[in-house]
């Protein structure tokens, strides 16, 4: 089994495109674990990271890692769901309201939930009122809100004072990320961090729920 | 030629001007009216009419088929040329983009294949649209999608670029522009996820849009000339703010050969060209000077460009071209910060020649008052002998 799962983790991180899925079928119906497989993935996807911090892999081998996953997932999520795997926690994704760039928020979507995190992801152009009714119903840790125009970056602040007004800012943690975020933006609009991509982001929502 | 065309020419031909020459990129209609002092059109406050909308949405997808669009696009190239001279910039990206076309009051499309939401700018204008998804996912969606209003595009950016260049030629280097480079245009007309795949398992496909697209551009670079444009900036986002997209080999191997062929036709036609690319683009500034570039625009501080560290690793290869912050300096910094910063990036790049001055980029954020300042902070600081060759 430990050499069938390796070749899952290595397709994944050599971004072998059709041999992810066959393999998986192959695997569950050889009585592999859906959750041994899904970690092989996982494995995978930290590798993929890894070579991307090295700058040997580039944005658009993440989004085909993420493809991958999402494929896997579809084959895996019966089984999973089965066996009841615990998440690491739960992150409300979004893009801020007036902006509708999504490449970066969905991306770090797929690597959370390769990670283990239970991720909402509330798509595009999203109002603060939505952050917060998300929050409140799925008893989310994390918030992540992704921005690239330069002009909406209040919606960011707009967020943080609905959730202080509701009374959840002491429970979540904000993560901002997009091409206008700063560490200076970031200290001015109250949120707790900010990434440059999408593998800083999966280290800054795992150091908060770890 | 002008002082300012020599200025700009001689930044590009990496010599020491009179001064460091300065750029423009303004796109936003409300800077715009505002410096030219001009009513802007009442547009934008319709929209919270919903008669207004419904009766919108029914002129809108009608406005297609007429020429309505083509000469609101007239309009706003010649209004946004005449606002950089007012200004007193030395030269400008000048973008005649007859493209859009409307669904309706909400939802437009251009003719390259890209959907887009209609933006309002809050001050009764039309924003920038923004992108929202490709239109053409496969070749049987790229061979059915009508391509004649594309065709047209050399012939309309003759017209539009020949009245532009005849009223205001003399007092500015004018940069002729296409509307987004070969790798925006073909990632965008199918969305960025598609085309990761594509670009793996559909290399021919994607190889035939950029043929396309090259013939294209090399034709409005001809069409450019001949109205008499000195330069182009030719805009092609690659990197995003830690680095290029895609693998710069596979930049290579998809437009290298594309981009060469654009350039040597430039250059063969008597213009410079110039790329600009948003983002971090460390890994690609040789690359870009391999293709023949003459400059190279963005440089953006937030996507940690250090101008000082991209002078000294191609400073004498390619001219290099912005780095004026547009989230802070340019939005809501003091009088102070402008000029610290426009020294700084003077400093950094503007020994010996080869830096043209300029925004990284444009928005309806920008503050023309700070504009405004950082067109002194130049004269302060940007004649040559600079500062630093007296220390």
């Amino acid at each position: 089994m430990e050499e069938y799962l390796e070749k899952v983790k290595e397709a994944v991180a050599n971004l072998e495109l059709d041999e992810v899925t066959p393999l998986l079928k192959e695997g569950l119906e050889a009585g592999i674990g859906a959750v041994d497989l899904l970690g092989a993935m996982s494995q995978g996807m930290v590798k993929v990271g890894e070579l991307f911090e090295k700058e040997e892999y580039f944005l658009a081998d993440l989004v085909l890692a993420g493809e991958m996953m999402k494929e896997g997932l579809k084959v895996l999520e019966p089984h999973l769901t089965e066996t009841g795997v615990e998440k690491k926690g739960t992150v409300v994704l979004c893009t801020v309201k007036g902006d509708i760039h999504d490449i970066g928020k969905n991306l770090v979507g797929t690597m959370l939930t390769s990670s283990g995190f239970k991720v909402v992801d509330l798509g595009v152009d999203v109002s603060e009122d939505k952050v917060v009714e998300a929050v409140r119903s799925h008893s989310a840790g994390a918030v992540g809100l992704s921005v690239l125009l330069t002009t909406m970056v209040n919606s960011i602040g707009d967020v943080v004072s609905a959730l202080k007004s509701a009374g959840l800012r002491d429970q979540v943690k904000i993560a901002i990320g997009g091409a206008c975020t700063t560490q200076e933006l970031a200290d001015r609009m109250g949120v707790d961090a900010v990434g440059k991509d999408a593998v800083e982001a999966v280290r800054i929502f795992s150091s908060w729920f770890n | 030629m002008s002082v300012r065309h020599e200025r700009v020419l001689a930044a590009l031909e990496l010599k020491e001007p009179d001064r460091v020459p300065t750029m423009d990129l303004m796109l936003e209609y409300a800077n715009i009216y505002e410096i030219l002092g001009k009513r802007p059109l009442p547009l934008g406050f319709l929209y919270s009419n919903p008669y207004a909308v419904r009766v919108m949405d029914w002129v809108f997808p009608r406005l297609n088929q007429s020429f309505g669009v083509d000469y609101s696009m007239n309009a706003f190239t010649y209004d946004r040329t005449a606002a950089s001279v007012k200004m007193g910039y030395d030269s400008a990206w000048v973008i005649h983009v007859p493209i859009y076309r409307f669904f309706d009051t909400k939802r437009a499309y251009d003719i390259y294949g890209r959907a887009y939401d209609v933006t309002l700018d809050g001050k009764g204008n039309l924003g920038t649209p923004m992108y929202r998804e490709g239109l053409i996912s496969n070749p049987d969606d790229w061979r059915a999608w009508d391509k004649r209003d594309i065709l047209r595009m050399p012939e309309k950016n003759n017209r539009a670029y020949r009245r532009v260049q005849r009223d205001f030629g003399d007092r500015l280097f004018i940069f002729g522009s296409f509307s987004g480079g070969l790798f925006e245009i073909t990632w965008q007309c199918m969305g960025f996820q598609r085309y990761s795949v594509a670009v793996r398992k559909e290399r021919k496909f994607v190889e035939s849009m950029i043929r396309f697209y090259t013939d294209l551009y090399c034709l409005m670079l001809e069409a450019m000339a001949d109205a008499g444009l000195p330069g182009v900036l030719y805009t092609d986002d690659l990197a995003y703010r830690s680095g290029p997209m895609f693998n710069p080999r596979t930049y290579e191997e998809l437009f290298g050969d594309s981009y060469r062929r654009i350039t040597e036709t430039a250059h063969a036609l008597g213009m410079k060209i110039a790329i600009h690319s948003c983002g971090n683009v460390y890994q690609l500034l040789e690359w870009f000077c391999d293709c023949g570039f003459d400059g190279v625009h963005a440089l953006e501080p937030t996507a940690g460009m250090e101008l000082a560290r991209v002078k000294e690793l191609v400073g004498k290869r390619i001219c290099l071209m912005g780095n004026i912050d547009v989230t802070h300096v340019l939005v809501d910094a003091t009088r102070e910060e402008v000029f610290a910063a426009v020294r700084q990036s003077i400093m950094d790049a503007g020994k010996g020649g080869g830096y043209i001055l300029a925004p990284t980029n444009s928005h309806g954020g920008m503050s023309v008052q700070r504009l405004r300042w950082m067109l002194e902070a130049v004269e302060k600081h940007g004649r040559y002998l600079l500062e630093e060759d007296f220390n």
